[in-house]
C-alpha cells in the first residue's frame, strides 16, 4: 500500500473528534463574528473609516452648515453630538477646521467661512444624490439609504456628484423630500411646515422626512406616510396628530409628526376620489379604479407595475388568491397578475360600487383618466 | 474658439437648471405616466374583443381549484409525484438498453477493432477508455431521465400549469427573500441543475434571478439520484431488516432531497440578505390563460432546446474528464499511478471530514459530470486498494451490477457507515458541475456570482461533512 510507501498516518485518528467539534464550533463563531452584518469585524472596520480624520472634518463641516440654513446656533456640544464624538475630538476637529480656513469661531458659536460652505455643499450634494441613487437604480431596503449614503458621501468626487445627477436625470430632491444642493443655487430651503402646525381638515402633501432619528423615521414609514404622499389632517392637538392616508387612519405623537414637513393642496378637496384606500385592501371579486402609484414605489418596481398597464385610470379586478395569503391575482387589462401584499399596498385605489367581479366582459371602457 | 455661443448656451443652461426646479419634483414620473397612458389609449382604440368571454369560466373553474386552500397543495403534490414516478420508471429500460449497447456492446467492440489495427496501447487508452467511456456513460445515465422529464414538464409549462404552482408557494419563497417561479426552476433542477440556471429566465427581477441561480445547486438533480441510491440502498438499507431495506434507502434519498430543498430556501433566505442585498427587485407573476397544450412545440423545446442542449454540453465536458480520468490512472511514477499519490495527499483531510481520499479525488477530476462519479470512485478504489479480480484496469471507469460485490470494494476500500452517509450528503451539497457553471456564468455574464455559486456550496459541503463526522465519532464508537 502506498500509504505504507509513504509514511503518512490519517489525520482522523491523530486527533480526538470532541477537540475537532469544538476548533470546528470555534472556527464557526469566529467566521460569524467577521461577517455578521452591521455587527461582525468587517462592518465594524467599515464604519471605523469613518473616524478618520477627513471623515471627521467633512461631518463637522455638515453639521455647521445645516444648522446655519436651520436658522439654529451650533455649539461645540451640538458638534460633538452630530459626530458622535468626544468633546476633546470635536474641538480638535474643529481647531483643524479653523486653520484650514473652513470656518471661524465667532462670539457666539463656530461659523463657516464662504469656503467652508462651499465644501459642506458639496458634501450634503454627494449624500442627498447617492440616496436618491440608492432608491432608484438599486435594491437596498430604504432603512439602509441614509446609513449607507453617510459612508458613501467622502468618497464621491464633485466631478462623480455631476455625472451621478446626470445618470439620475438632474434631481432636485432626494427620496425623502430633501432638496439636493446644487453648485449654481446653492442650499435650497424645503417648502412646508411641520405636520404639528397644519390645521384639522386640510389636505396636505407630505414634502420631506427627517431621515434621524432612525427609530423615529422607521416609525413614520411603518405608518405608509413618505414625501409625496396625500394626506388629509384629522385632529391636530397637543396630546396627538391624527391623519387619514392611503385609506387608513394613522395616529401620531406630536415628537414623531414635528419630523413631518407638507404642504396644504386645498384642490385635493375636490379631486381626491372618496374612500380611496390601496389594492390590498380592495375584497376579493370587487374591482377598483387605480387612482396612483404610491410615491413610495420607485425605480425598477415602478417602471414594472406601469409596463404591466397599472395607471392611474386602470380597472382592476381582484380575483383569487393563493393558499398561504400574502399573494393575489388580480385582472389587468385583461390579463390575470399575480401581486404581493406589499406591492399591492402601492397601488391606490377608488373602489367601484358595482360587485364587478369580472371586468374581463363588464367594464365598458378600461381607461378614463381621472380629473388630475 | 468663439465664446460668444458657449456663453449663450452656458445661459441656457443655467436657465434649464433653475426651471427644473419650478417643474417639481414628479416630473419625470408624469411624463412616463402620459407615455403609458397614451399607449394603452392608443391599445383600447385599436384592439377589439369579443364580447362574450369563451372558455373564460372554464379558466376561472380551473383556477379556483388548483389554487385552492383545501386542494391547490395536495394536487400539486401528486402531479410532480407522478411526473418523478413516470420519470424514474420510465428511464429505467432505456437506461440499460443505452447502457449495454454503448458500454457492452460498442466498448468491447472498439477496443477489439483498435487492437487489431495495431493502435498503440497508450492511444486506445486515452480515446477509448477515457474518452469514449465517459461520454457512453454520461449518455446512457443522462439522456433517458432528461428525455422522459423535460416533456413532460414542458407538458403542464405549456398547459398553463407552471406559473399556477409559482402562485401557490409564492409565500415560502417570499419569506426566503425569493421569488415564487424559483419552485419552478428548483423543479426544473431536480432534472438537470443546467437546464434549472436556463430556465431562471423566466424570473425578470434581477435580485430573485441570482439567488435562483445560485441556489439551483441543492435541486438534487439526475445525476446525482443513481450515486444516492446506490449508497443509500447500500449502507443505510443494510441497517434495516431486508423486507424494509427498501423502503428505508427510499425514505433516505428522498430525505436527502428534501434536506436539498431546504437548504435551497436557507440558502435563498442568507444571500438576500447578504450579498444580494443591493440588487434591484421588482416581483411580478402573469398567470396567462389555459390551452390546449402545441404537442409538436412540446417536443421541440423539450427536446432540442432543454434535452440536446444540456446533453452536449455535457458530453463537451464528459471527454476531457475521460482524458484525465484515464491519464491520472495510468501516468505511473516509481510504480505508483498518479492517482495514488493524490489519493494519498488527500486521504488526511477525506478522512478527517469522514470521506477519503479516493472520494475528493473523484470529485475533483470528475466535476464535468455527477454521472461518472460512482464509477470513478469504484475504480480509484480497486486501483489505491489494490483489488484483484475487479474491474477491467487501471483507468476504465465501471459499475458492478451485484450491490454484494460493489459492497465488496467499498469494504476494501475501508469504507464505514460514517463514509456512506457523508458521501450521501456531499454528493447534495458540492460544487455544481461545470456544465452547470458554465451555464451560470453565461447565463449572469458575471464571474463572481459564477465564483459564488461554486464556493457556496463547496464550503458548506466541507463543514457538513466535517460537523456529521466528529459528532459521529463522539457518539459512535468505531
Amino acid at each position: 500500500m502506498l500509504h505504507c510507501a509513504l509514511q503518512t498516518e490519517p489525520m482522523a485518528a491523530a486527533v480526538s473528534p470532541a477537540a475537532a467539534l469544538a476548533l470546528g464550533l470555534l472556527a464557526v463563531a469566529l467566521a460569524a463574528a467577521c461577517a455578521w452584518p452591521r455587527k461582525g469585524l468587517v462592518a465594524r472596520w467599515q464604519a471605523g473609516r469613518r473616524g478618520a480624520r477627513r471623515v471627521r472634518a467633512e461631518d463637522a463641516l455638515k453639521h455647521l452648515c445645516k444648522a446655519r440654513f436651520d436658522g439654529l446656533t451650533p455649539t461645540l456640544e451640538s458638534l460633538a453630538g452630530a459626530m458622535a464624538v468626544s468633546l476633546n475630538r470635536a474641538a480638535e476637529t474643529l481647531d483643524e477646521l479653523q486653520r484650514g480656513g473652513f470656518a471661524t469661531l465667532a462670539p457666539e458659536g463656530p461659523r463657516l467661512t464662504p469656503d467652508g460652505e462651499r465644501y459642506a455643499l458639496s458634501i450634503i450634494r454627494a449624500h442627498r444624490l447617492w440616496e436618491q441613487h440608492l432608491a432608484e437604480h438599486t435594491g437596498v431596503a430604504e432603512s439602509e439609504w441614509h446609513r449607507r449614503a453617510e459612508r458613501q458621501e467622502h468618497f464621491i468626487t464633485p466631478q462623480q456628484a455631476d455625472s451621478l445627477a446626470a445618470g439620475l436625470g438632474h434631481p432636485t430632491h432626494d427620496p425623502h423630500g430633501d432638496p439636493i444642493p446644487d453648485p449654481e443655487r446653492g442650499y435650497v430651503s424645503g417648502a412646508g411646515q411641520p405636520l404639528t402646525r397644519l390645521q384639522p381638515g386640510h389636505w396636505v402633501r407630505i414634502s420631506h422626512i427627517e431621515d434621524e432619528p432612525e427609530q423615529v423615521y422607521a416609525q413614520i414609514r411603518a405608518m405608509g406616510l413618505y414625501p409625496g404622499t396625500l394626506v388629509r389632517v384629522i385632529e391636530n392637538d397637543a396630546q396627538k396628530v391624527r391623519v387619514w392616508c392611503g385609506g387608513e387612519e394613522q395616529v401620531l405623537a406630536p415628537v414623531v409628526a414635528a419630523n413631518i414637513t407638507a404642504v396644504s393642496v386645498p384642490e385635493a378637496a375636490e379631486t381626491e376620489p372618496p374612500g380611496t384606500m390601496v389594492l390590498s385592501q380592495v375584497p376579493l371579486d370587487r374591482s377598483a379604479r387605480v387612482v396612483r402609484l404610491s410615491p413610495r414605489c420607485r425605480g425598477a418596481e415602478r417602471r414594472r407595475l406601469m409596463d404591466l398597464g397599472i395607471l392611474p385610470g386602470t380597472v382592476i379586478g381582484s380575483e383569487m388568491e393563493s393558499p398561504a395569503g400574502q399573494l393575489r391575482a388580480y385582472r389587468v387589462r385583461h390579463a390575470l397578475v399575480a401581486l404581493r401584499t406589499e406591492q399591492a399596498a402601492l397601488i391606490q385605489v377608488a373602489p367601484l360600487e358595482s360587485a364587478a367581479g369580472t371586468p374581463r366582459s363588464g367594464e365598458p371602457s378600461l381607461h378614463e383618466p381621472v380629473p388630475a | 474658439m468663439n465664446p460668444a455661443p458657449s456663453s449663450k448656451a452656458a445661459k441656457v443652461l443655467s436657465q434649464a437648471q433653475s426651471l427644473r426646479w419650478e417643474l417639481g419634483a414628479q416630473f419625470h414620473e408624469k411624463l412616463v405616466e402620459s407615455i403609458y397612458a397614451d399607449a394603452a389609449r392608443l391599445a383600447d382604440r385599436a384592439v377589439t374583443r369579443p364580447d362574450g368571454p369563451p372558455r373564460f369560466d372554464l379558466d376561472r373553474s380551473i383556477d379556483r381549484l388548483v389554487t385552492s386552500r383545501l386542494w391547490g397543495v395536495p394536487l400539486m403534490i401528486l402531479l410532480f409525484a407522478l411526473v418523478f414516478w413516470i420519470t424514474i420508471v420510465g428511464a429505467n429500460v432505456p437506461s440499460r438498453l443505452l447502457g449495454s449497447l454503448l458500454i457492452d456492446q460498442v466498448y468491447p467492440w472498439l477496443r477489439d477493432t483498435a487492437l487489431q489495427a495495431g493502435v498503440p496501447w497508450w492511444l486506445r487508452g486515452l480515446f477509448i477508455d477515457g474518452i469514449y467511456l465517459a461520454t457512453a456513460w454520461v449518455v446512457s445515465v443522462m439522456l433517458p431521465p432528461m428525455a422522459i422529464f423535460f416533456p413532460l414538464f414542458t407538458f403542464l409549462e405549456d398547459f398553463g400549469y407552471l406559473p399556477r404552482v409559482a402562485f401557490n408557494l409564492d409565500n415560502v419563497f417570499r419569506k426566503a427573500g425569493a421569488h415564487g417561479k424559483q419552485a419552478l426552476t428548483m423543479m426544473m433542477g431536480f432534472g438537470c441543475n443546467a437546464a434549472g440556471i436556463t430556465a431562471t429566465r423566466i424570473i425578470d427581477s434581477p435580485r430573485e434571478r441570482l439567488i435562483a441561480m445560485i441556489t439551483n445547486n441543492f435541486a438534487l438533480c439526475n445525476g446525482r439520484w443513481p450515486t444516492q441510491i446506490l449508497i443509500a440502498s447500500l449502507f443505510i438499507g443494510a441497517l434495516a431488516p431486508s423486507y424494509l431495506a427498501g423502503l428505508v434507502s427510499a425514505m433516505a434519498v428522498v430525505g436527502v432531497a428534501l434536506l436539498g430543498v431546504g437548504l435551497s430556501l436557507a440558502a435563498s433566505w442568507a444571500l438576500s440578505r447578504s450579498v444580494l442585498r443591493g440588487e434591484v427587485s421588482a416581483f411580478s407573476l402573469e398567470l396567462p390563460p389555459y390551452r390546449p397544450p402545441r404537442l409538436g412545440q412540446i417536443i421541440y423545446t423539450s427536446l432540442i432546446d432543454r434535452t440536446m442542449y444540456v446533453l452536449w454540453r455535457a458530453l463537451v465536458f464528459a471527454a476531457p474528464a475521460g482524458a484525465v480520468i484515464w491519464l491520472v490512472s495510468n501516468i505511473t511514477i516509481n510504480g505508483f499511478s498518479l492517482a495514488e499519490y493524490i489519493v494519498t495527499f488527500l486521504d488526511p483531510l477525506g478522512l478527517f471530514i469522514g470521506l477519503n481520499g479516493v472520494i475528493l479525488l473523484a470529485y475533483i477530476i470528475a466535476i464535468p459530470a455527477n454521472e461518472i462519479v460512482v464509477p470513478t470512485v469504484l475504480m480509484l478504489t480497486v486501483l489505491t486498494a489494490r483489488v484483484a479480480g475487479v474491474g477491467s484496469g487501471a483507468g476504465i471507469m465501471f459499475e458492478l451490477d451485484n450491490e454484494a460485490d460493489t459492497m465488496a470494494v467499498f469494504r476494501a476500500g475501508g469504507w464505514t457507515l460514517l463514509t456512506g452517509v457523508n458521501l450521501m450528503l456531499f454528493s447534495l451539497i458540492h460544487n455544481p458541475c461545470s456544465t452547470t457553471l458554465y451555464t451560470i456564468y453565461k447565463e449572469s455574464g458575471s464571474l463572481k456570482w459564477t465564483a459564488i455559486a461554486a464556493l457556496l456550496p463547496l464550503a458548506l459541503g466541507f463543514v457538513v461533512c466535517f460537523f456529521v463526522a466528529q459528532v459521529w465519532r463522539l457518539f459512535v464508537p468505531a
